[in-house]
């Protein structure tokens, strides 16, 4: 595979202000003026940022701004969705271009895991919806599925409320458990990344706060994005915010700072209510 | 009403409904409402009459068929096919031995019999190419005075055409050039007032004389045995035939009196509802000049049944006739055809000589004025085997053979449809470009526009001779079944129903193959899973609710399909025979459907078989009843969750 140099991580580009604080560790995820577009239609103008390992990052925004499309760029789950494409730019990982002709998606895609707004378990058993990523990876040693599965679950804090119904649909969980079934779904396949699209929107406060407190303990083992439409978890959940507009990154910098002392003129509107 | 200046008052007048449509407070919106609940509730009443006009024809069938069978009892029928029965088998075993002897004799005449055959078709051919000149000729003798020259004209003529038609035959290489030639001078002199056939044509007949002769002389022990195989059944049949006699008149005479009863039940009726006393006095006299006399079943039974003892000191003999027969008969023919029949026959000898042997006993035990309750009637026609009309015999109402008919094509066009018709679902919802899809939708929808006749057409003329070439490939006699017997046969039937079934089967299944949520495949690539692994291990399983409604629908279309059945299933009413295995699919059957619609514009309003075929109709009622009920449980049970 080619490594592309990785590019300074401050960029010159006046219209995305990237000021990760962290600039003394190489960011493990690299942003680099990415243009996106659904066929004639672009949604992304030059976005460039640098994520870093182990942290968790947020994306904040009006709706349709761009953040989930960037997100799902990470993963190229968009490859889904005829005639959506970079344009230009190109996002590295680890310095190696996920965008590169020769790429394994699939094997990208073990490395960069997803969880969906609204949880999705398969119509199976429990197990089976941990043991999936395993068994399509083509793994047949049933004690090594078995070992994982309690992992995932116990990493996923939902082993205590499962372990006796592991073989009972999935669709009888409540919602958040559900959720909490997805990402346990999203772990067993050890995943670097694991990208978050508004995981909550479809939950309750308390399923909510047990998501929020998963996420903060993910954090030591897992390098995670979150695109979130509430400010407050923005606020609770993550280490650094990057603020979104009109398929622009506006403002990208540590979320105490970005909070308290907005740069951007606009991301202080958007802050407080003014817009979006 | 003042416009410019409106007065309080009369701004809130307009908040009571007008009195509109003829004065009827019935404003537009209620009127369309009305329409719509009153189009559902004729649909809903549509139905039911429908179930009420099924059942109160078919329900009458019951005590009917309870009638017929009753007489077909007292009257003596059931003791005579008691012996009928092995009659029955001793034929059919009797006709395969026959086959055989055929197929062996023909060894030996078949070349003499092609050779002469060949020549007289081609005589025939010629004769009517130069039937005008012949005419001219035989016209020609027939006129008085006819000068002799312009007679040799008229026959020179002739024997040019002869020439000529005689250039143009393409004769079979079964002849030698010797013989070509002797047949081109013979034919060629052919005239209209000859004495004698052509020479030639006379030596082939003489030769195939001869080679008869020989093969007759060569299985004159085969020929003797199938001829003693008839012989022993002669005494038997006499004395059937005899008792058969005397049955079916007392079998008419009861359908006489019933007759009679209706007839005078009518009058009795009519008489109660008669306007005037005189009217009332002459139905009255009507009825009592009907004559009801009762059928003495009893003493009209004694003759027939006492024809037992006599029936019972046959057996023994046939039975020993029918061994010496068999052991005339060669153990190994000399065709593969006369072979297989043999063994055949030898195959099911045995149990024909049991039923023989065991006949008397059962109608020993047999009892004329045994009653048959009604439940018996109902019984008769869901299990019974016989499906017999206009018989001069006994008509019987069984619906099993039509029963294993429908379902047994209808199996066949589902194992064959549910595949094609899934995989083409997958395919074109899943991997195919959107530009495939617009050209395969359309397409397979398209099959539905098909008239059902024109696809019997197709199943006549095209399927039929294609299954029957293909199973005459001898690389492919592995296939149970092949070679083919009939064109038009079960297998034949279920193809086309399939296609028929394939739109239906198509859209369901691809709808449900939509409706998964795109959630499940995006979590499944997310998590490193192909195309493949996803729609194999997601989506397919998630839709397979619909998937399998979309089969039962298919179904009911296939078993309520009438018109390729009744053209191309063969119409052989009879239970295929299940020994043949997956072979069996070769062979013809008829239908619940194909019989109504055959059946139903030849038979009298009212009479039995019209009430039979009612209660045919209803049957096929409840099971496509059945499968809408099964394939709504279905989706209901397995419903996916709103993603």
């Amino acid at each position: 595979m080619t490594q592309t140099v990785a590019p300074p991580s401050v960029s010159s580009s006046s219209s995305s202000s990237v000021a990760a604080s962290s600039a003394t560790t190489q960011p493990l995820l690299k942003i680099n003026e990415v243009d996106f577009a659904y066929g004639a239609r672009q949604t992304l103008f030059g976005v460039n940022m640098g994520i870093a390992q182990r942290e968790v990052t947020a994306f904040i925004g009006p709706s349709g701004c761009g953040k989930s499309t960037l997100l799902r760029c990470i993963n190229r789950i968009n490859d889904m969705i005829e005639g959506a494409r970079i344009t230009k730019g190109n996002i590295t990982l680890g310095n190696v271009d996920i965008n590169h002709p020769d790429l394994d998606v699939i094997a990208l895609r073990r490395k960069v895991g997803m969880v969906f707004q609204k949880y999705n378990p398969f119509p199976r058993s429990i197990f089976e919806n941990v043991a999936y990523g395993l068994e399509v990876a083509g793994m047949k040693n049933k004690k090594v599925i078995a070992e994982t599965v309690e992992r995932s679950l116990r990493s996923a804090t939902l082993w205590e409320e499962v372990k006796d119904r592991l073989h009972e649909s999935a669709l009888g969980l409540s919602g958040g458990q559900q959720q909490r079934l997805c990402i346990a779904r999203t772990l067993s396949v050890r995943p670097e990344v694991v990208l978050m699209d508004e995981p909550c929107a479809a939950l309750d406060p308390i399923a909510t706060a047990k998501i929020e407190e998963l996420i903060h303990q993910l954090k030591k083992d897992y390098t995670i994005v979150i695109v979130t439409h509430n400010m407050e978890q923005a606020v609770r959940v993550s280490d650094k915010t990057a603020f979104f507009y009109l398929g622009k990154l506006i403002e990208f910098n540590n979320t105490m700072t970005l909070f308290s002392t907005p740069e951007n003129e606009q991301t202080e509107r958007y802050l407080s209510g003014r817009m979006g | 009403m003042n416009e410019d200046k409106p007065s309080p008052s009369s701004d809130f007048q307009g908040l009571i409904k007008p009195p509109s449509f003829f004065g009827l407070r019935v404003d537009r919106q209620s009127l369309i409402k009305h329409f719509f609940t009153g189009s559902a509730a004729v649909t809903i009443l549509t139905l039911f009459l429908i179930m009420y006009s099924l059942l109160k024809e078919g329900t009458g069938f019951l005590p009917t068929y309870q009638f017929e069978l009753k007489v077909y009892r007292q009257a003596g029928l059931e003791f005579c096919d008691f012996i009928q029965k092995p009659l029955t088998e001793n034929t059919a075993l009797l006709s395969k031995l026959n086959r055989a002897v055929n197929a062996d004799t023909a060894t030996l005449t078949q070349k003499a019999q092609a050779r002469r055959d060949a020549l007289f078709l081609a005589k025939g051919r010629i004769e009517e190419k130069t039937a005008r000149l012949r005419e001219a000729v035989t016209e020609a003798l027939e006129t008085a005075g006819t000068p002799p020259e312009k007679l040799a004209q008229a026959r020179q003529a002739l024997t040019e055409a002869n020439a000529t038609a005689v250039a143009e035959e393409a004769f079979p290489d079964v002849y030698n050039a010797e013989e070509r030639r002797q047949i081109a001078t013979d034919l060629t002199a052919m005239q209209p007032d000859a004495a004698e056939p052509p020479a030639i044509l006379k030596t082939l007949s003489a030769e195939f004389t001869e080679q008869d002769r020989i093969a007759k002389e060569k299985y004159a022990g085969f020929l003797e045995a199938v001829e003693a195989f008839e012989e022993a059944t002669e005494p038997i049949v006499e004395l059937h035939d005899g008792i058969a006699e005397l049955a079916k008149a007392t079998k008419e005479a009861a359908v006489q009196q019933h007759m009679a009863e209706d007839a005078k039940a009518q009058l009795l009726a009519a008489a109660e509802s008669a306007k005037t006393p005189e009217a009332k006095a002459n139905f009255l006299k009507e009825a009592e000049a009907t004559s009801l006399e009762a059928i003495d079943y009893k003493g009209k039974i004694e003759p027939i049944v006492a024809k037992l003892p006599e029936y019972e000191a046959m057996i023994p003999p046939y039975v020993a006739a029918i061994k010496a027969a068999m052991e005339k008969v060669p153990q190994k023919g000399d065709t593969k055809e006369a072979t297989a029949l043999i063994n055949e026959v030898r195959k099911q000898l045995p149990k024909h000589l049991t039923h023989a042997e065991q006949s008397p006993a059962l109608m020993k035990a047999w009892q004329w004025d045994k009653p048959i309750p009604l439940i018996q009637a109902l019984t008769a026609f869901l299990f019974g085997g016989d499906w017999i009309t206009n018989s001069s015999w006994q008509d019987f109402y069984g619906v099993v053979p039509l029963l294993t008919g429908s379902l047994l094509i209808a199996v066949i066009a589902l194992v064959i449809a549910l595949p094609l018709s899934v995989a083409a679902a997958i395919y074109t919802n899943q991997f195919a470009t959107p530009r495939e899809q617009e050209l395969i939708k359309p397409f397979i929808e398209f099959i539905q526009a098909i008239p059902s006749v024109v696809l019997g057409f197709i199943g006549i003329s095209v399927v039929g001779d294609l299954i029957k070439e293909t199973s005459n490939i001898p690389w492919l006699q592995w296939i149970p079944g092949f070679p083919v017997q009939e064109r038009l046969n079960m297998f034949n039937a279920g193809l086309l129903l399939a296609l028929m079934a394939i739109p239906t089967m198509f859209s369901l299944a691809e709808d449900a193959i939509q409706n998964v949520p795109r959630a499940f495949s995006e979590a499944s690539e997310a998590l490193g899973a192909t195309k493949l692994q996803t729609v194999f291990r997601v989506i397919f399983p998630a839709s397979l609710s619909g998937v399998f409604a979309a089969m039962l629908l298919g179904l009911g279309r296939i078993v309520g399909e009438t018109m390729v059945v009744l053209l191309v299933a063969g119409n052989r009413i009879a239970i295929p025979d299940f020994s043949d295995g997956i072979g069996t699919v070769f062979q013809p059957a008829h239908t619940l459907t194909g019989i109504i619609a055959q059946e139903l514009g030849e038979v009298s309003k009212g009479s039995s078989h019209w009430q039979a075929l009612f209660m045919v109709g209803i049957l096929l009622f409840s099971i496509s009843l059945f499968i809408n009920f099964v394939s709504r449980k279905v989706v209901k049970r397995f419903q996916l969750p709103k993603i």
